[in-house]
């Protein structure tokens, strides 16, 4: 009795109707575990199959799951506050402060009160004449005011997220904290340094005089009860913020700190009742510091944060109707916007998650094939079709629910290891842990994989063993006339040419959308989402044309094979020529596979490019100058420019006005300067180049540079006049002449949009001529200088230099915007370079596995076929090099094939994939491909299919020429 | 007396599984001379494949001898067995083995092709052969498209195409009436002749042992010899195997 007998052949007895059922389920069960034992390796491909695809699924579920909660999280833990409240009528503060502490979103309202502080009193009488400040009664020993923030101790905990402190970020009971330009002062007026640690006075004013009605006295400030002698400065600071709460209540300018520049933090504690009433009464307006709880905020969802907060604006706004809400929501949107085309760029993994199932499909249909004798001995022994599937259906379920808990598992393990590793490429412990800290797992998702993956593994079983079932009935049948035949093959063609239609018109649709427009939102991300599925569709739809045209050039290749292969190439040429199924598959799969493999390093390589010339560009010049505080331009371009190794500097004046409705950054500048010193592109003007536009700013005063969006929205043409209004702090309106459109500028980023990076403070941007700001503006301040470095200079030098020089300027600081919310989110979700390589090298190993599956297959198939060969003379060594060298001829005729068409996919898909790539198009992307990392990936495809292959083979060939010849029979 | 080309001393092969261990053959020793026809003959499961295979060194023995031109041929290197089995030995299967995929010319070049030859050469060598076993145009046809003798024809060619000095056929006519086997065993003895080839076949037909001069009958792997005239008796119908004889005569 065989194998085969000894599994399916039992033993018959008397039995009960129960007995018989439950007997002949153990059976079942003994005969699909005897199946799997008999089969490990069979069952070892397909189990790692549906591992592979089902954990690389899981783990970008959860890993995209756990991602958004500990990246809000940490976003929101690095925002200050989310909300301010404030109200004309003060005796209803309490109620609000009551009401919005006891919301379920909130975690903390903390007050804030504004005023100002006055050191160096201590000898002046109530009628010292203290105004101008820069002409008081007593210059040589002068009063000095400074804004006074007066906020509770636990409030500077979140406040200090906006400062860099020296010494102690504290607020307790006797302590102030000063800004460093407050600190400078002070050293003039005592005429010592001063550090933290160092006491001092300080005089709390419960009222601003008001100058215009002559409150020129030190009695207006009503100090008199607000003394507070020997205070410590804990610390000293300087402010660092950008988009937070604070910024928005006390910022100037830009980035500047506005009232926070110059003044003093006081502890509220510190003030009696009466004492804030007076304050209070005074008309200086307390506000109410609001700091969410992050796991509230982001309750449905990151693209429900900017909802939840907005709602709790309306929760105080209809109870309060006198309460102003300032929601910090542009900030929170941008996060909702970066962390949705983060999300979104995992869907580059598709064609890497697609390939995965289809290596299942591949090697589940290999493994029913190698069992069709098995099937045919059933169906001898008198199975019927319904008692053979059931028994490979107990095998499917016995494998996938072992591959299913084990992808969960792999899946998790995945998800916490790519970002532990992805940030830096060191394991992060601290990210580790975090991970399983915030661990989700979506049901849903895990549902939907499975049912996707397991679903399409059974039904490829399944059709295969019913196919084998049925052979000889199915073969029967397929005794066609030729017409018929002709018909059925025109219809397939006829439909295949039609799909791939569809889904080239989808991908050109899309495309569409994304080429309008170079700063991307939702609407491009989505297109573009939806472009890249139906491209991989079109990429797998030309892989089967292609390999189909390869399997036919390799037939009539035998002068080629001859002088490759010499004396191997005549066999080499038969096995080739003949084109087995398994043969014509691999052909494909690998032809896909390279295909994808050179996309994703181009696509790679050329984000990667990009990334370089942007931030090259957002630079601006060789060396960009940020000042913390505004300065007198020409001052300092004279100072700056003095400094060794600087060559040319321009220098910005800035200042916020309205275009219609909306309010613009201006900036001023000397044009013919900013062409020699800045980094232009051709793409950075529409419809002219940088040295006319620039050119033709600089000829006349009235010239105004625009974004081209502002004249397309505002229906202008270059050449027409336009105003510009609310020149903050200078005049009401001017007359412009649109001399060009602008898309973007080195150093000032894009002209029109949200640009985190940049931190702009508004949408858009305009350039004026610097001459105007001189005479018709009347600003000379700006906060940001571009320069060129001399040659040879050492930048490093020239940095360290400038702000050892100036302590508030920052050159060529590494990141512009160091709060961009896209470098939280690259904590957890790695940058999509490194999505796009964890993607390659996931098809490189499914390349790999598939040469592996597929030389095993082939030479099961061809055992008996290399035993006449041994048995008539051949040699074991010259079988082996000929399988080596037909795997070779179709891993190279696919390179061959493959990398161009790769590079060819890669240009098309740059065209849609943009608004996944990056946030906005602030240098045109050109492709550009890294041939080195291009080549190692395909080495070690070659390389290590080659290899994996050699022990496939000797472990195949080492068998009984007389048993394999005894299996033919 | 003729020398020695095959000297079989104390084969014995087991074949052990985890079941059972099988002794096929217990100790078995004969010697082929050069040109010699030898007929192995028994019932099945006597030894009989075994033997061939052992003889042509694609089944390795459990103990004793078998000496090739003196020498022990499982002693040699796995390269020298190739080149044994490539050069010394022509084997014909019971079963033909015909790779599936390859034409008839193709099946017969495979040897040629192994040897070293150009395809060219191994081209008209084949082309030839098969001409001489009357299968010249049948050439491009696959296997699948021949019948059983044709397929067993090719068999002859392919085994004889690099002139080997031992011709082993394992049942050459056992899938195969009995006018065909008869024309087969014909030919292979007309080609083993010409060709001054030892010529070892097994059969479990004792007419065919007429056309040995040496038989050798294993019973449960032992060997009981007798002469060609033993089977005299048996009962068949000579008449039926009137053109073999005819064949003979007209060698």
């Amino acid at each position: 009795m065989n194998e085969l007998d000894k599994n399916y052949v039992g033993e018959e007895k008397e039995q009960s109707f129960l007995e018989k059922i439950f007997s002949g389920f153990l059976y079942n069960i003994r005969l699909i575990l005897k199946n799997i034992r008999n089969r490990k390796k069979s069952m070892l491909i397909i189990t790692i199959g549906l591992v592979f695809s089902l954990s690389v699924l899981f783990t970008s579920s959860i890993w995209t799951e756990t991602s958004q909660l500990i990246i809000a999280d940490d976003y929101i833990e690095t925002l200050d506050y989310e909300m301010y409240v404030s109200t004309y009528l003060t005796n209803a503060m309490d109620a609000v402060y009551a009401y919005t502490v006891d919301d379920y979103i909130v975690r903390q309202v903390d007050w804030y009160l504004p005023t100002v502080a006055l050191f160096n009193f201590e000898d002046k009488g109530p009628y010292y004449r203290w105004y101008p400040e820069d002409n008081q009664e007593n210059m040589s020993n002068p009063v000095s005011l400074t804004s006074a923030h007066l906020v509770s101790s636990r409030a500077i905990d979140r406040i200090k997220l906006n400062l860099e402190v020296e010494g102690n970020a504290s607020l307790n009971s006797g302590e102030i904290m000063m800004s460093y330009v407050q600190a400078k002062q002070l050293e003039v007026v005592y005429n010592k340094t001063i550090s933290p640690g160092d006491n001092v006075t300080v005089a709390i004013s419960r009222r601003i005089p008001n100058t215009d009605i002559g409150e020129h006295q030190m009695r207006f400030y009503d100090i008199n009860e607000t003394i507070f002698a020997n205070y410590t400065i804990s610390g000293i600071y300087k402010y660092i913020g950008y988009n937070t709460v604070i910024a928005k209540l006390l910022g100037g300018l830009g980035n500047t700190g506005g009232m926070l520049l110059d003044s003093i933090f006081f502890p509220l504690e510190d003030l009696t009742g009466i004492d804030r009433f007076i304050i209070d009464s005074n008309g200086l307006l307390p506000r109410l510091l609001v700091k969410v709880d992050a796991q509230q905020l982001r309750s449905g969802g990151i693209g429900q944060m900017p909802d939840n907060l907005h709602a709790l604006s309306e929760r105080i706004q209809i109870r309060f109707f006198h309460a102003y809400c300032y929601i910090l929501s542009q900030e929170i949107q941008t996060m909702a916007n970066e962390y949705a085309r983060t999300f979104s760029s995992t869907t580059l993994f598709t064609p890497a998650i697609v390939s995965t199932i289809f290596l299942t499909i591949l090697a589940s249909q290999m493994t029913v094939k190698k069992r069709k004798e098995e099937i045919a001995f059933l169906r001898l022994r008198g199975a019927v079709s319904g008692q053979i599937i059931a028994i490979f259906f107990g095998e499917f379920l016995l494998v996938s629910t072992f591959s299913l808990i084990l992808s969960i598992g792999t899946g998790i393990l995945m998800a916490a290891l790519i970002p532990s590793f992805g940030h830096d490429g060191f394991f992060s412990k601290t990210l580790f842990t975090r991970y399983f800290e915030y661990l989700q797992i979506s049901p849903y998702d895990i549902e939907i994989y499975s049912v996707l993956v397991l679903g399409i593994y059974l039904g490829i079983t399944l059709l295969n063993v019913i196919s084998f079932v049925r052979k000889d009935i199915h073969e029967s049948l397929i005794i066609t006339v030729r017409g018929q035949r002709l018909l059925g093959i025109g219809v397939k063609v006829g439909a295949f040419a039609l799909t791939l239609a569809g889904f080239i018109f989808l991908v050109v649709d899309y495309s569409r959308i994304v080429r309008a427009s170079y700063s991307f939102g939702f609407n491009t991300l989505a297109a573009s989402t939806n472009a890249l599925l139906a491209f991989i569709a079109v990429i797998f739809f030309i892989s089967y044309f292609v390999s189909t045209g390869i399997n036919h050039l390799l037939k009539t290749m035998k002068k080629v094979h001859n002088y490759i292969f010499k004396q191997n190439s005549f066999l080499i040429h038969k096995n080739i020529k003949r084109q087995t199924k398994s043969l014509k598959d691999l052909t494909f799969f690998l032809l896909l596979i390279i295909c994808l493999l050179t996309t994703f390093v181009s696509i790679r390589s050329t984000t990667m490019q990009n990334n370089v010339l942007e931030d090259a560009y957002r630079r601006g010049s060789d060396i960009r100058i940020d000042s913390f505080i505004p300065v007198n331009i020409t001052e300092y371009e004279e100072k700056l420019g003095a400094i060794e190794g600087v060559d040319k500097i321009v220098g910005f004046q800035s200042i916020n006005a309205i275009v219609g409705s909306q309010h613009v950054d201006v900036y001023g500048v000397d044009p013919l300067k900013f062409l020699e010193i800045g980094r232009w592109t051709d793409n950075s003007f529409a419809g002219t180049t940088p040295e006319t536009a620039l050119t033709t700013l600089a000829e006349g005063d009235s010239n105004i540079v625009l974004s081209n969006y502002i004249v397309e929205r505002l229906e202008f043409a270059v050449g027409e006049n336009m105003s510009v209004t609310d020149f903050r702090g200078g005049p009401f309106t001017l007359q412009f002449n649109v001399s060009s459109m602008i898309k973007s500028a080195p150093g000032l980023g894009i002209a029109h949009g949200y640009d985190p990076k940049m931190s702009r403070e508004n949408f858009e941007w305009v350039l004026l001529k610097e001459d105007v700001f001189l005479n018709q503006i009347g600003i000379h301040n700006g906060t940001l200088f571009l320069a060129t470095a001399e040659e040879g200079a050492d930048l490093e030098v020239i940095k360290e230099e400038i702000e050892e020089l100036f302590p508030l300027m920052k050159v060529n600081p590494e990141k512009i915007n160091p709060d961009y919310i896209g470098y939280f989110i690259i904590k957890y979700i790695p940058h999509i370079s490194i999505t796009l390589l964890i993607g390659a090298v996931i098809l490189n190993i499914i390349g790999v596995i598939y040469v592996l599956i597929s030389t095993d297959f082939i030479l099961g198939q061809r055992r008996q076929e290399y035993a006449v060969i041994l048995a008539l003379g051949g040699n074991q060594g010259k079988i082996r090099r000929m399988l080596v060298g037909e795997i070779a001829v179709f891993l190279v005729s696919t390179l061959l094939v493959g990398i161009p068409l790769g590079i060819l996919s890669s240009l098309v898909a740059l065209t849609f994939l943009k608004p996944l790539l990056i946030p906005h198009e602030v240098v045109t992307m050109t492709m550009h491909i890294d041939f080195g990392l291009l080549a190692i990936m395909v080495v070690s495809l070659c390389v290590a299919a080659i290899l994996g292959v050699i022990p496939i083979i000797r472990k195949q060939m080492k068998y009984e020429i007389v048993q394999e010849l005894r299996a033919i029979v | 007396m003729a020398i020695s080309q095959i000297e079989v001393s104390n084969l014995i092969k087991t074949y052990s599984s985890r079941a059972e261990e099988l002794t096929v053959l217990r100790s078995i020793s004969f010697k082929i001379a050069r040109g010699e026809v030898v007929c192995f003959l028994g019932t099945s499961g006597s030894g009989k494949t075994t033997t061939l295979n052992l003889l042509a060194g694609i089944d390795k023995p459990t103990a004793g001898k078998i000496y090739y031109g003196g020498k022990d041929i499982h002693e040699w290197s796995t390269d020298q067995l190739f080149e044994y089995r490539l050069k010394e030995i022509g084997f014909i299967f019971q079963e033909f083995y015909l790779l599936e995929h390859l034409s008839a010319l193709e099946n017969v070049m495979v040897p040629i092709i192994l040897d070293g030859e150009s395809e060219e050469v191994a081209q008209d060598l084949a082309l030839e052969l098969l001409n001489q076993v009357g299968l010249g145009g049948r050439a491009l046809n696959l296997p699948q498209e021949l019948s059983s003798g044709e397929k067993q024809r090719v068999c002859v060619a392919r085994a004889i195409v690099n002139n080997p000095s031992v011709l082993i056929a394992d049942e050459p006519t056992g899938t195969l009436d009995s006018k065909t086997g008869g024309e087969i065993m014909s030919l292979l003895l007309r080609l083993a002749k010409k060709n001054k080839m030892a010529m070892i076949y097994t059969t479990h037909d004792p007419y065919f042992t007429k056309l040995a001069s040496k038989i050798i009958v294993l019973q449960k792997g032992k060997i009981i010899e007798h002469s060609p005239d033993d089977f005299e008796d048996i009962g068949y119908d000579k008449s039926r195997f009137e053109f073999l004889f005819k064949g003979e005569k007209d060698e």
